[in-house]
């Protein structure tokens, strides 16, 4: 509802060409939110768990486990930015596969080095796509 | 027409061209496993080398290249949940979750060979639509062009979750793709809309990002969650054995393939919808097609009629869209748009000429696709039971790389971090949406759909104001959409007076 009611909000001071179609969207989406808040709200019928979709698996580390990979992402996001793809790739691969996953040196090393081989030789020698220096670096360059 | 259709064949089967094609098929299918390198960027690539080409030999290499990556597409998101290209991602609902089932083999045997199938339908459609295309090409205007996108929503949106509220819940995630389509500068005016003070908005929000989190997240965070391979627990021997089973479901659900090529070949000649759109239309079609209630909730947890429905659309789609292309020069889908940049390299025009004087070129083209996918099915097929045993390596070896392609994947759109955040939030989304049971299906067929929509929804006004409703095949579209909310309700209700009787 906040977001279909934002929509339309600022959707009303722009030329009719650009307002049109988010105000013919967004006053049905803010009608269909309000329905769906007073099912929940005050609606005898539970909403079906028969979704077309896969069911999260549940167990009993759920919570600690799921904030474990939402953490993991997020590092590697983290190290993108800051440290570049370059360095960032190599480094998650192998921490992750030490820290998280146990696994031996031997195992380690080599996923880790072939995943950077596939990502330096495909993406960066092959297809020259640009992957900038982490923001760390451009700090210190500037500095 | 028959000399010039063996002459097309002989021009492909020439050494050169076929080398070509070939080392196409090389390049797609290692562009089709790589979440976020899309066919058509790869094509864009490859346009420079065509130069010193002939033109059979180009559009061998060129559509050779891009017919099989949305099969190898399929490959990907079948094994670890990530779609390969935007045109895979449905194949995700009911691939990966086959693939959870340690049923792997036969969701890629079943997703190879409704592609197989879907290439056929979508070259055979290439080949005896051209003389006739023309009248329904000029039928859909922007009004129908429109209200066809509208019935996509409503299809998918009623059928994505049972009852009442499940619909409620399926079109308030359609309406809320639709919305978020909205983002970013409009076409018409120019004014920077939702763009939260970024320049990155401006250009709207990327489709690989947004697939790549709202697919990719809930199922590496669900497989973090588990501890175990992607197969789980799954029975041993299982897996690789199921490839053929697959291919026998293709045979034993042919006519739903049929019917779902022929659904990805009509999105592809309707221009500027895409493949993207046709996955979901046949996906929609495939849950619709289970007789009860009970088949119907199998839909998401690993039937294998949602792998053959979008694995056939999205191969058919490709002949489908080659028709407008070649006939009137008018591209189907940005790859075709590159493609047709192709055309004008080689010196020739699409249009009239096309269908005379060069009319065993287009028929080198319908032959193209054909040998692409044969190519490719038997190559993937030798190699199967070798991907299906990924499913039985354990997760730890496996989230890491896999996170490491989800982030490559996104970032490779734009190239910019913002690509990279959005794949975040989608994930956060994705999996919030998994999580209290929202269908994700409605979602992304809305973003997807949502600039074509309002494009043909501001041309339709512009041009015809309100008449536009009353045009025939609008009424008769607007018919369907009814027909395709009300019949669920309809259905459940009779179901709910039975079991009370």
């Amino acid at each position: 509802m906040l977001v279909s009611g934002y929509g339309v909000v600022a959707a009303i001071a722009w030329p009719w060409k650009a307002a049109l179609f988010p105000l013919v969207i967004g006053v049905p989406l803010f009608a269909l939110a309000a329905a769906e808040a007073l099912w929940t709200l005050f609606g005898t019928e539970p909403a079906s768990d028969e979704v077309r979709d896969f069911q999260l698996s549940i167990g009993n580390d759920t919570l600690r486990r799921t904030l474990t990979a939402a953490g993991w992402i997020f590092a590697f996001f983290a190290a993108i930015v800051l440290l570049g793809f370059p360095i960032a790739v190599p480094l998650f691969v192998f921490l992750y596969l030490k820290l998280q996953g146990r696994e031996g040196w031997g195992i380690s090393i080599a996923i880790t080095l072939g995943t950077w081989a596939v990502f330096y030789g495909l993406f960066d020698l092959l297809l020259h796509l640009p992957f900038p220096a982490g923001w760390l670096f451009e700090w210190f360059a500037s500095s | 027409m028959i000399e010039a259709l063996l002459e097309g064949l002989v021009l492909v089967l020439q050494w050169k061209a076929l080398a070509f094609m070939l080392l196409g098929i090389v390049l797609g299918f290692w562009v089709g496993l790589l979440p976020g390198l899309g066919g058509a960027t790869t094509l864009a690539l490859m346009l420079p080398f065509i130069y010193t080409m002939q033109p059979v030999e180009a559009f061998a290499f060129l559509l050779g290249m891009h017919s099989v990556t949305a099969t190898t597409g399929d490959i990907t998101s079948v094994l670890f949940g990530v779609p390969g290209e935007a045109a895979s991602a449905a194949t995700v609902l009911d691939g990966y979750a086959m693939a959870k089932k340690g049923e792997a083999g036969r969701a890629l045997g079943a997703a190879l060979a409704s592609s197989l199938v879907g290439a056929l339908v979508g070259a055979v459609a290439l080949a005896v639509a051209i003389p006739i295309v023309r009248p329904l090409v000029l039928t859909f205007g922007s009004p129908e062009l429109f209200m066809l996108a509208l019935v996509g929503i409503a299809f998918i949106a009623a059928l994505s979750s049972p009852g009442g509220r499940g619909m409620l819940r399926g079109f308030l995630a359609g309406a809320l793709g639709l919305f978020l389509g909205t983002i970013g500068q409009d076409p018409q005016a120019g004014v920077a809309r939702y763009a939260l003070g970024t320049l990155y908005l401006w250009q709207g929000l990327d489709l690989v990002p947004v697939l790549v989190g709202l697919f990719a997240i809930p199922e590496i965070i669900d497989l973090v969650v588990r501890g175990t391979s992607i197969a789980g627990a799954a029975p041993a021997g299982k897996l690789t054995r199921g490839a053929l089973e697959g291919v026998k479901d293709t045979f034993r659900h042919f006519w739903l393939t049929i019917r779902c090529s022929l659904i990805g070949t009509f999105i592809g000649i309707m221009p500027g919808m895409g493949g993207a759109v046709a996955q979901w239309m046949a996906y929609g079609h495939a849950t619709q097609s289970a007789r009860t209630a009970e088949e119907r909730r199998g839909f998401g947890q690993g039937d294998v009629r949602g792998v053959l429905g979008p694995g056939a659309a999205n191969n058919s789609k490709e002949g489908g869209a080659l028709i407008p292309t070649i006939a009137f020069g008018v591209p189907g889908s940005t790859a075709m748009a590159i493609l047709l940049g192709g055309f004008f390299l080689l010196g020739l025009v699409p249009g009239p000429d096309m269908l005379s004087k060069h009319l065993a070129v287009t028929f080198s083209m319908v032959w193209t696709i054909v040998i692409a996918n044969v190519v490719t099915v038997i190559a993937c097929f030798a190699l199967l039971n070798k991907l299906a045993q990924l499913t039985t390596v354990r997760s730890s070896l496996l989230i890491p790389v896999i996170l490491v392609l989800v982030f490559i994947g996104s970032y490779t759109s734009n190239n910019h971090y913002g690509d990279l955040v959005v794949t975040l939030v989608f994930g956060a989304v994705g999996y919030l949406m998994v999580l209290s049971g929202w269908p994700r299906a409605p979602l992304v067929l809305g973003l997807v759909i949502g600039k074509i929509a309002e494009n043909n929804l501001y041309i339709s006004i512009a041009r015809y104001e309100a008449a536009w409703l009353t045009r025939p095949v609008v009424l008769v579209l607007i018919a369907i959409t009814v027909a395709v909310i009300v019949y669920p309700l309809f259905q459940a209700r009779r179901k709910a007076a039975a079991a009370r009787a």
